[in-house]
């Protein structure tokens, strides 16, 4: 039992401790449509350094929380457009923006999900 | 020692705290944005607790009906009916598959005849998702869910972001090849449809523990189904479709031909041939001038046929139901009371013949019933429903149901139900596993009057608490979900099978309730890398002749763990482990000799199931895997196997896997 309490105690404490100032939460407008966007766009935006990424499919907006000292805007985004994903920031190329599937490309299409 | 773990944990409490303030603040902007993806498994916002099983959690076994894809949801149990027709029931809160109703797309879907063998008769493949919830679930559906309410929702035709057609192919390596098609096509806006076909084989013979009967029968399975929608304009929406299905099973012994003549000295054989068409339709109506207001009618029929042979037992049955349900839903003022009222009507003819002897019966039931929900805050909403239904063999009769649910904080939710529900017990269609044996079946009724068996109806009283739980740790998410259910039967159809030469049927004196408990835990451990760990207990209990005794082969305990994790490339592992604690085994004969053996514990197992699987160009997925890894089996399944026509033959006392382990490949090809 004494045991078991501190492998939890561990468990919990290691992330804690991980967790320090270094750490900022910016949101973003990048375009896309639907629930298959937006795993692409999260999962674009996880580069080294980010903790967390969300993109909402009804506002558009993406929230990315990071580590500065690691990332920086222009790389999450530069990744994200990479995927096919324009941002204010970082616009994608038209090789990379035809590579999504017909029902992504939101400059043409759009779902209904 | 002492001392350094309680600073640790007073340490770590501590920051815990800091970490949640830290947390608050830069969450505060997310607010708005909706609470995430695909790691929330369960509903917040409604009274009634639903786990959510996606297609995502489909595909952690890759295996392939309704019943297989259960094994790595922890909420259900999945075990054998018996050692000889390969078929597995379900157990919710400790209950038998029959008290949990299965419904697709609300509709009432695997009732009577096959609520055992129809959860094979849903292929994987074809499922978008699932909801489960505990408890007597809603009115609406029907008075009839004991233990809970399992929705299927099968994959819709008008999805533009899913495939156009879906192939599936699945090999294993114990003998079994299966595939499926789905295909969907929109027309335009209003009109699409969706065609489903499945096909399955197991072909190899197969003895692992060498006690001379298949380990699972051969068999031929084909399903097919068809379906349209159609939006019209003024808000008209009509859904309709059909499904046929048709099972050749034949096992027993290694030498047994099917069509062979049983008796003492000849091959014990079992057989079954099933064949089953449904067809059901939905008719709905919104009013575009009148706020939130609609009018659906569900209107289901089916025919199911069976023919069963176990041995010497000829098993005949037919069913022919008829399901019709009128739902009016508005609004009182604004959403915040929302009221659901109508009337429906269930007519059931059951045919059945059991060793010569026959019982027909036909239950009518129209009803009428009334549901409202009420939201006070987005803190505190409920469902009050009622019922009153007159059933032609039982009377009229009352089923009140509530659900409450109370969230003192955005991610912490407390809910409470508490409701009736009644059904009648199809005493041999449930009890099938038991003709694998030389046990007679007995009904001990006062045979009075036309109820059905001459039993009573089977009345239970379910209440339930949850607590559901989430939270972020380091960015990611997780959720706690910890569940409690007792149910209390006021009548049970019990099956008693204390007495190793018999099964015996009568209606509940004295005692009998399911205790259940649950604990879950999920969280993302590292970025897509998602843990799930849950417990359970069970503590069900019948009066057994005058005797409470636990009920027969269902573990207290069970543990499970599963972790799933994908990565960038789209590769897929996942892998499943369970502990399931011993089973009670009532008395039955000593293997191999005709001495009565007194009631014993099974002995408990693990059970480790992987699977690794990669999708190219979110198009081609190709997956292997691995069922039973351990390899642990049941040494005898089948008591008194050499001598299957000797009253000690038993193949239905089974606790555990019958065999060993299972390597699959396959994959999935979908069409955009």
């Amino acid at each position: 039992m004494k045991n078991l309490i501190l492998i939890i105690t561990l468990l919990f404490s290691v992330p804690v401790i991980a967790q320090d100032k270094d750490i900022v939460t910016k949101t973003f407008k990048v375009d896309g449509n639907c629930g298959m966007c937006k795993k692409r766009i999260e999962e674009a935006a996880f580069v080294k350094g980010v903790k967390r990424a969300e993109w909402n499919k009804g506002t558009h907006v993406l929230t990315v929380t990071y580590k500065p000292s690691k990332t920086n805007d222009e790389n999450i985004l530069k990744s994200v457009a990479h995927a096919g994903h324009s941002s204010e920031l970082v616009k994608t190329t038209d090789a990379e923006y035809k590579k999504l599937p017909e029902c992504c490309q939101y400059k043409t299409n759009t779902c209904e999900h | 020692m002492d001392r350094i773990y309680k600073q640790l944990l007073l340490g770590s409490l501590m920051m815990l705290a800091l970490q949640a303030n830290a947390q608050t603040d830069s969450t505060k902007k997310l607010k708005d944005v909706t609470v995430r993806k695909r790691r929330s498994p369960y509903t917040m916002l409604d009274p009634i607790k639903k786990e959510l099983v996606s297609n995502r959690d489909l595909l952690k076994a890759a295996c392939c009906n309704l019943s297989e894809s259960f094994e790595t949801t922890p909420s259900v149990d999945v075990a054998f009916t018996d050692a000889i027709s390969g078929y597995k029931q379900v157990q919710m809160l400790g209950l038998a598959g029959p008290y949990t109703m299965i419904t697709r797309e609300n509709i009432p879907d695997t009732r009577g005849l096959a609520a055992i063998t129809g959860l094979t008769f849903t292929p994987g493949t074809w499922i978008e998702g699932m909801q489960l919830s505990k408890g007597t679930g809603s009115v609406v559906n029907g008075y009839e869910s004991v233990a809970g309410q399992i929705n299927v929702e099968w994959k819709k035709p008008f999805e533009d972001k899913d495939e156009k057609l879906l192939l599936n192919l699945y090999q294993s390596s114990q003998g079994r090849t299966e595939g499926n098609i789905v295909y969907r096509n929109k027309f335009s806006d209003k009109l699409s449809t969706n065609l489903f076909v499945h096909g399955k084989t197991q072909w190899l013979k197969l003895d692992g523990n060498g006690d001379g009967f298949l380990d699972q029968p051969l068999d031929k399975q084909f399903v097919a189904a068809n379906r349209w929608f159609w939006f019209g304009p003024n808000g008209w929406e009509v859904q309709g479709g059909v499904k046929g299905v048709f099972v050749e099973n034949a096992g027993g012994q290694w030498d047994y031909k099917e069509g062979d003549v049983q008796g003492l000295g000849k091959p014990w054989g079992y057989t079954m041939s099933t064949q089953r068409a449904e067809a059901w339709a939905k008719i709905g109506k919104m009013f575009p001038n009148k706020p939130a207001t609609s009018v659906g009618l569900q209107l289901s029929g089916l025919y199911h046929d069976q023919n069963a042979v176990y041995g010497t037992t000829n098993y005949l049955a037919t069913q022919r139901s008829f399901y019709a349900n009128l739902i009016y839903q508005s609004i009182i003022g604004n959403t915040n009371h929302v009221i659901k009222a109508g009337a429906s009507s269930l007519i059931d003819n059951y045919d059945e013949t059991l060793r010569a002897v026959n019982y027909t019966r036909n239950e009518v039931v129209p009803g009428i019933f009334a549901e409202y929900a009420y939201t006070m805050s987005s803190k505190f909403n409920l469902v009050a429903a009622i019922r009153g239904d007159y059933h032609n063999l039982y009377g009229a009769f009352a089923t009140p149901r509530l659900h409450v649910r109370y969230a003192p904080f955005a991610r912490t939710v407390f809910r409470a139900s508490v409701g009736r529900a009644q059904r009648t017990a199809n005493i041999f269609a449930e009890n099938m596993g038991y003709m694998a044996s030389g046990r007679s079946f007995y009904v001990r009724s006062a045979a009075t009057g036309s109820k059905p068996y001459g039993l009573d109806p089977e009345i239970a009283w379910n209440t339930g608490v949850n607590l559901t739980q989430k939270f972020t740790l380091d960015y990611r998410d997780g959720a706690l979900s910890v569940d409690y259910y007792y149910t209390q039967f006021q009548n049970q159809v019990v099956v008693d099978i204390e007495n190793p030469h018999a099964v015996n049927f009568y209606n509940l004196v004295g005692q009998s309730f399911a205790n259940s408990l649950q604990a879950q835990f999920d969280y993302e451990l590292i970025h897509n890398l998602d843990m799930r760990l849950a417990y359970r207990w069970y503590d069900v209990k019948t009066t057994y002749g005058g005797t409470l005794k636990e009920r027969p082969l269902i573990a207290a305990h069970r543990a499970f763990a599963n972790l799933a994790y994908e990565t960038r490339n789209h590769w897929k592992f996942d892998y499943t482990v369970q502990w399931i604690g011993s089973k009670r085994i009532p008395s039955v004969h000593e293997h191999h000799s005709t001495v009565i053996a007194p009631e014993s514990y099974s002995p408990s197992f693990f059970q480790m199931n992987a699977q690794i699987s990669k999708t190219w160009n979110e198009n081609l997925e190709v997956y292997l895997g691995g069922e039973n890894l351990t390899n642990y089996m049941m040494h005898d399944p089948i008591i008194g196997a050499d001598n299957p026509y000797a009253p000690g033959f038993d193949a239905s006392m089974v606790w555990g896997p019958i065999m060993g382990a299972n390597f699959y490949a396959g994959f999935r090809l979908k069409l955009r």
